[in-house]
């Protein structure tokens, strides 16, 4: 793996359009953003052609990312997570599955709220290993999956406003473990 | 309201939000407050820090090399490719370099040691990934021509194979149309010379005669990068 300065020091150098940079970034971390297009779009085409917009964005937002020393890897994951979640959605949203909702924001967060942010707090598995197991597991549904409060409720069989209130609850358990 | 349970709602909040979970009124509403909010900014990057390492456990997958290619093509449109890249031949190339040495060296051994070498030796084994095309070119400074023995395929039936010689960013230059026989002989012009080091033989698949339009029309077929002996 990659050191995290090293991969700052690539958005960095993407930052002032350096092409070779750009090609290193994506020699260091395709493989780990292409693995979550296919886990979240289960679909091989899908994911390439979510895979190339990622870098797209990436190349093209490189110079609102600014150095930080902390975890120039959850932007990338963020970034790619919430752009194949939109694509699963539209997916969803063309069959009539679903309602409409927010696009996720596209580049996130922000490199002045990163740098508060801790990168040696707990890691979630554990946290989400002490919440009941369904709970846990519609945790991870609406990351993963991007199913939204309907799609759970549904799932779970409970009310809409009742997956809201334990889904909420949980957020708060999970936030207490990770503090 | 007390403070604790705000503090509270906006926890859920920047959570819901990191997920994709509000409405879009209601995420519109939060971004808004997020832009003049510092702290909600934080506890949003948090969210985003920690449901970022759900995806520890995702297997990592090599994407197909065509998404690289097409990536480049899209952002550096205005970026010559090499000649290689657009024939798609460097990992080939990077596959075959150090067999060919081997090879080539354990081969011009006799070459190599003979009477009358005059300048440097180079060589090439031209070969398909399956092995089932395979040219062996050398250099002979003496007669100032590429030799050439093929050990393995033939052109397909109908149709010739043109070799090729490849160097740096220019296009390829035609070296001429292989002879039927198995051994043959190429004339090197000393301007090509300087190309020939470093460069790559390419054999294509063309019409009898030759590609009509100066470069490889057809598949390219085989390819070895030249080493100097």
């Amino acid at each position: 793996m990659t050191a995290t300065t090293d991969i700052e020091a690539m958005i960095g150098r993407m930052a002032l359009g350096d092409r070779q940079a750009f090609s290193t970034l994506y020699s260091a971390t395709s493989a780990k953003l292409f693995g979550i297009c296919l886990r979240v779009l289960d679909n091989r085409a899908e994911a390439e052609d979510a895979l190339q917009e990622v870098f797209v964005k990436v190349w093209h937002a490189a110079s609102q990312y600014q150095v930080n020393g902390l975890c120039p890897m959850t932007w990338l994951i963020t970034i790619t997570r919430n752009h194949a979640i939109d694509r699963l959605r539209q997916r969803r949203a063309a069959a009539g599955d679903m309602d409409e909702l927010a696009e996720l924001a596209d580049l996130s967060p922000g490199p002045e709220a990163l740098a508060v942010a801790s990168s040696e707090r707990r890691r979630i598995a554990g946290c989400l290993a002490q919440l009941e197991p369904d709970r846990a597991d519609a945790v991870r549904r609406a990351y993963v999956e991007g199913e939204t409060y309907e799609e759970l409720a549904h799932r779970y069989g409970v009310p809409l406003n009742t997956i809201r209130t334990w889904l909420r609850r949980s957020l708060l358990k999970l936030k207490e473990c990770l503090s | 309201m007390t403070e604790d349970s705000d503090k509270e709602d906006d926890i859920a909040f920047s959570a819901e939000y990191a997920l994709g979970l509000l409405t879009p009124v209601e995420a519109r509403a939060f971004e808004a407050r997020m832009a003049v909010d510092p702290e909600l900014r934080v506890q949003y990057a948090l969210w985003a820090e920690d449901f970022a390492s759900i995806t520890d456990d995702i297997t990592p997958v090599d994407p197909p090399k065509a998404v690289y290619d097409a990536l480049t093509t899209r952002l550096f449109p205005e970026e010559k490719q090499s000649w290689l890249q657009k024939l798609g031949l460097i990992p080939a190339i990077l596959g075959g370099l150090v067999a060919a040495l081997i090879l080539l060296v354990a081969t011009n051994q006799g070459l190599l040691n003979g009477p009358g070498v005059t300048g440097p030796v180079y060589s090439a084994e031209i070969a398909a990934e399956d092995q089932s095309l395979l040219v062996l070119a050398t250099y002979v400074p003496a007669e100032a021509v590429l030799r050439i023995e093929r050990t393995a395929g033939a052109a397909r039936e109908g149709r010739a194979l043109q070799l090729w010689l490849i160097a740096g960013e220019n296009p390829p230059v035609s070296l001429g149309v292989l002879a039927e026989g198995e051994v043959s002989a190429v004339p090197i012009p000393e301007t090509l010379l300087a190309a020939l080091e470093g460069g790559v033989l390419a054999i294509s698949d063309e019409p009898p005669g030759g590609s009509p339009t100066g470069l490889p029309t057809g598949d390219v077929l085989a390819v070895g990068p030249v080493v100097t002996l």
